[in-house]
């Protein structure tokens, strides 16, 4: 117990690099040995961060299971991780979702086919989306942060659809310009802070009493690297054309896991340190948030593309993340970490549905589809489900992100004006509805009505079962978080709390 | 006058097996010329081995005070013999496939190296002048060695047109410090400028010269023409070694001279400097975004690059110098690694060349004919564009710091720009040899055994330093001048 | 002398200027005052004083260059003997050792030229 809690974080994250350095070296004609080999080394760190639930100490406020070892001296950057409430639930999604890929990966898998390539690459990402969340360093922050970038450019760019070049090396230059930024901001942080430190959890105690000015100018430079990644209205230009594009796996981890890197940036580094700044730019998050929420709302009733509509939806339930952080209170907090949670499940969930459909129908357009309910019973019903999920449905996951997210902009951070933020509220309760509008829409379209000729005759084969096991994680996950929220509630409640007192809230 | 043997003793075995380089290739008959190769290596390794054991050893002066022995002329002469090793490595089938005399060859590559360690140990201005012509004029023949070629012909005419003219800027300016302060000794020359205010002016006059002719070496805006065309048509060995040892030979004479005697003048040039490095890397990334040719792209490439170590330079002095240090450990750093992603990706240039071809259209589908060669020349090409967790992302981390340091935040973003400029032409070599079909070039290419431990090395410090920066940081930081 | 941030670059743009001036200036005044006499013979080749044979462009033997090359080693070999000859009995053996190296480095080039054919003459 002693070592997990000590090497326990560093294990899970490091565990799939390992796994991927043995794919390198296994000759690829042996596919066999390549999926066992992927699928061990998602499910051991798996393992290993189910069983740091049982050394985590859920009532504890502030970093849990902590190594703090010499790194990088000269630049004073250090190999500091740990975890708190806000990002244990996402290491734990990200373990599970990539586990799930493996899984889903036994059977399907994009064309050109190798497997060799496709599998590593996956484990080379999990490594960087989960090392991003455990990282107390913004050094290693960054290292692990830009691990994902090349993974995902060539999942993109090999086995993507048509336009995958494009939507490849777009990908590749809006988040390369924004880390970039973010690293400058890392390091006029480091200078500012006295003494000189990339330590995140010091530099929680130190920052707040830098000059406003300076606060400002960083949390803007840190912010534009966050905001492409979450990504906030108006740099999500990238996200529709990376969604759209990239293979089943490759879109189910971008929005299950990578966007909400950039949302866990903000609250683990750059609101804690530039308290500030976070009161400064907290109306104008709002107000690009409420803008995402409705823009991205509009945009999909106008979608034909599946695909491209799940990932509009995407940056509409980001939006609602970002609000509730915007409000800077606990409620909203909280709503925003249970709303990347409830994000990653569902949408993680229509991503792998949409590619269930495409590898059926060999097209994502809706106005083809029509009537699947009654040609494939079970997919329709799932569509169902996990898009009812997706609309905030009472009793889903992805109710109480939402819901609460606008009820905390009813009262926001005292220092903030209550009455911008009741407008955001009002404008993000328009969005729900267009959400709702939009989502009941594509079920129709898809669902119902008559199957149209084309499919007449032609044998589809309904869900099968490992698709089944692959998802079922999911669709469970979907009921629970619903039904009990106090799940993850239970856990961030402390770390939020500890959070919003820095804030002065 | 008594001279420290023991100081000069890496150059003394250099030049002894200089001398007999020369004389194996006088008495073999022409179809046993290969021997030379390894004869060459001895030396070098040997070299090597009187460097190491000058390592750690306290400062040592001799030749009055112009031949100086300290923690950074032992590092920069190991990167620089590294370098040539790794040149050799790289050069012994090329030469052959290629038919080039290789009895010059090696002799006149170990001359530049001989003038590359002097300038190292150089602190007074006349060994320094020496050693930089000394480093050049066997390069000029160097480039030119494919005799029948009329590009290697263009290359060298244009290499040696540029450098003449540049060097005679250099003296110049050289000549009005000596007229001013009376001195050539760099330490000397920093004390009575400080003493003599009226003739500040002058001295600004020569600082801006010597600026001048250093930017043909090491390739800076508004003097990089010659570059493109000379690397294209050198031999492409010699194109990497230009570039990477070659360039830091100047870079190392630059440093010196600025940091040593003009330090005093800071305020004056450092907004020059600036000026330069940003015109450098802005136009080295643009124009290499246009460029279809493998090695032109390099070149390129390694322009935008001098740009980046030319950066810390402007922040020289600020807060009263507090930054000094740290600026010069960062363009140390940027040299260190720098010199092993380039070298890699012109050792793959050149394993794939050979039977695949030049241009960047060649690399097409290059992941599925040769995965191996593939695959490190996308670690090669991203550790340039500086992709974590490649060692091109460390160098990089250090100069931003440097010049954040400074609180030079609008320098800092510029470069920031250029490093995702830069990517871009990195990225779509990439593209080619991945996200297109294989195409018609050779299958599986056949790596010869040198070339392969050249690439290996390459490989294994650009992802060692990746990993632990801090082997790069460390080294640099105990190699500074300041 | 100007002072100031920009006063230092001043002096720059004054030495550029100063530059332009005199080679505009010189060549301006020649042009002004020269006096222009045009004849025929102002037009040929000029070769001592005897009436020239052939045209300008002429070809020479390259021999000729690395004889020129080889000419020059050794005329500034003796630029550095000479010196060392005046003081040779105050120097001591080190001195001798080093210039026998000194010329034996020469000596070793002269070899090369002479394996490579370049002291033969067609």
């Amino acid at each position: 117990m002693d070592f997990l809690a000590h090497w326990g974080l560093t294990l899970s994250v490091f565990l799939p690099i390992v796994g991927a350095a043995l794919i390198a070296f296994t000759p690829k004609e042996q596919e066999k040995t390549i999926k066992f080999l992927s699928l061990a080394f998602t499910f051991l760190p798996l393992v290993v961060g189910v069983l740091l639930l049982r050394v985590y100490h859920i009532g504890m406020t502030g970093m849990q299971l902590e190594t703090n070892r010499s790194w990088i001296p000269s630049i004073g950057a250090r190999y500091h991780v740990g975890i708190d409430g806000i990002s244990l639930p996402l290491l734990e999604l990200t373990l599970l979702v990539t586990f799930l890929c493996a899984i889903y990966s036994l059977k399907w898998l994009p064309e050109p086919h190798n497997p060799k390539g496709f599998l590593a690459l996956m484990l080379l990402l999990e490594t960087g989306m989960a090392g991003t969340f455990i990282a107390l360093d913004l050094v290693l922050f960054f290292i692990f942060w830009e691990l994902v970038l090349v993974p995902m450019y060539f999942m993109i760019g090999l086995w993507g659809g048509p336009r995958r070049e494009y939507a490849a090396i777009k990908f590749f230059l809006y988040t390369l310009f924004g880390s970039v930024f973010m690293l400058l901001g890392f390091l006029a942080l480091y200078f500012r802070a006295s003494p000189h430190t990339f330590d995140v959890l010091q530099l929680q105690r130190i920052g707040p009493s830098l000059p406003s000015g300076i606060q400002n100018l960083i949390f803007l430079g840190m912010g534009i690297g966050f905001a492409i990644k979450v990504p906030m209205w108006p740099f999500h230009t990238w996200l529709p054309d990376a969604h759209t594009e990239a293979p089943t796996v490759g879109s189910v981890l971008l929005a299950a896991i990578l966007l909400k890197m950039g949302t866990y940036g903000f609250l683990r580094i750059s609101i804690p340190i530039m308290p500030h700044a976070a009161r400064t730019y907290a109306p104008l998050i709002g107000a690009l948030a409420v803008i995402a929420i409705v823009y991205a709302a509009l945009n999909c009733l106008a979608q034909t593309d599946l695909k491209r509509l799940i990932a509009f939806s995407s940056v509409g339930h980001m939006g609602f993340v970002m609000l509730g952080i915007a409000t800077l209170t606990q409620i909203g907090v909280n709503a925003a970490v249970f709303g990347m949670v409830a994000h990653g499940v569902i949408t993680g969930m229509l991503f792998f549905i949409a590619g269930s459909i495409h590898e059926r129908y060999h097209t994502r357009e809706i106005p083809q589809l029509g009537g699947m309910a009654l040609r494939l019973p079970i997919l329709g019903g799932l569509l169902a489900f996990t898009a009812i999920a997706s609309l905030g449905l009472p009793g889903l996951a992805g109710f109480w992100g939402e819901v609460l997210a606008l009820l905390s902009s009813y009262n926001p951070l005292s220092a903030l004006s209550s009455h911008t933020f009741r407008v955001y509220m009002v404008a993000g309760g328009i969005g729900t509805v267009l959400t709702a509008g939009y989502l009941l829409w594509m079920i129709q379209r898809v669902n119902l009505g008559k199957v149209p000729a084309q499919w007449e005759g032609k044998k589809l084969v309904d869900v099968q079962p490992l698709e089944m096991v692959a998802w079922a994680p999911l669709l469970l996950l979907t009921l629970g978080l619903g039904l009990f929220p106090r799940l993850i509630f239970d856990v961030t409640t402390h770390s939020v709390i500890g959070l919003t007192k820095l804030l002065g809230g | 006058m008594q001279i420290d043997y023991a100081a000069v003793a890496p150059e003394l075995v250099l030049t002894g097996a200089l001398c007999i380089v020369l004389v194996v290739d006088l008495v073999l008959p022409d179809n046993r010329k290969g021997l030379i190769m390894p004869v060459s290596l001895l030396g070098v390794a040997g070299t090597l081995l009187a460097l190491l054991a000058l390592a750690g050893d306290p400062t040592r002066t001799t030749l009055g005070g112009m031949f100086v022995v300290d923690s950074f002329a032992v590092t920069l002469k190991i990167l620089f013999c590294v370098a040539a090793l790794l040149t050799l490595a790289m050069s012994y089938d090329y030469l052959r496939k290629e038919g080039i005399h290789q009895g010059e060859f090696y002799f006149l590559l170990l001359c530049s190296l001989l003038g590359m360690l002097t300038i190292a140990s150089s602190r007074d201005l006349l060994p320094i002048f020496v050693s930089l012509e000394l480093v050049s004029v066997p390069a000029f023949v160097l480039a030119g060695l494919q005799k029948i070629d009329v590009k290697s012909n263009e290359a060298a005419l244009k290499f040696f047109l540029f450098s003449i003219l540049s060097t005679a800027v250099m003296l110049f300016g050289m000549s009005l410090i000596y007229g001013i302060t009376g001195t050539t000794n760099l330490a000397e020359i920093a004390v009575r400028l400080a003493a003599t205010p009226v003739l500040r002016s002058i001295a600004v006059l020569s600082v801006f010269f010597v600026v001048v002719g250093f930017g043909f070496k090491i390739s800076a805006f508004p003097f990089q023409w010659w570059v493109p065309d000379t690397y294209e048509g050198s031999p492409v060995p010699v194109a990497a070694f230009l570039s990477v040892a070659s360039k830091t030979a100047g870079f190392v004479g630059l440093l010196q001279i600025m940091f040593i005697a003009f330090h005093g003048l800071a305020d004056v040039w450092r907004p020059f400097i600036a000026a330069v490095a940003i015109l450098t890397m802005t136009f080295g990334n643009l124009v290499a975004l246009t460029q279809r040719h493998i090695v032109r792209l390099l070149a390129y490439s390694s322009i935008g690059q001098a740009g980046y170590i030319l950066l810390p330079l402007a922040v020289v002095n600020v807060n009263g110098g507090s930054v000094n240090h740290e600026a010069f450990a960062a363009s140390i750093a940027y040299l260190l690694i720098y010199a092993f992603m380039e070298m890699g990706a012109f050792s793959v240039a050149v394993a794939y060349g050979r039977e695949g071809g030049y241009f960047i259209d060649d690399y097409a589908g290059l992941g599925y004919r040769a995965p191996g060669l593939a695959v490190v020349m996308t670690v090669f090409l991203f550790s340039l564009a500086g992709i974590p967790p490649l060692a091109g992302w460390a160098a990089k981390l250090f100069i931003f710091r440097a010049v954040i340091d400074g609180h030079e935040y609008w320098l800092a973003v510029a470069m920031a720009v250029n490093t995702v400029i830069a990517l871009f032409y990195y990225a779509k070599v990439v593209r080619r040899m991945f996200f297109e079909p294989a195409g018609d070039g050779p299958l599986g290419v056949k790596v010869p055994l040198l070339l392969q431990a050249t690439i290996a090395v390459s490989t294994v410090m650009v992802l060692l330093v990746g990993i632990l920066p801090d082997l790069a940081a460390h080294l640099a930081r105990m190699s500074t001048l300041v | 002398m100007p002072k100031g941030y920009f006063g230092e670059y001043l002096t720059l743009a004054f030495f550029a200027g100063m530059m332009l001036l005199l080679v505009a200036g010189t060549l301006g005044l020649n042009k002004l005052v020269s006096p222009k006499v045009h004849r025929d013979e102002k037009y040929l080749t000029y070769e001592c004083g005897v009436d020239p044979v052939g045209g300008g462009w002429s070809q020479t033997q390259i021999r000729y260059y690395l004889f020129g090359l080889l000419f020059v080693v050794f005329d500034v070999e003796a630029v550095f003997l000479f010196p060392w000859a005046v003081v040779f009995d105050k120097l001591g053996t080190a001195a001798f050792v080093e210039m026998v190296i000194f010329i034996g480095i020469l000596a070793l080039g002269l070899a090369y030229a002479w394996r490579k054919k370049v002291l033969e003459w067609l």
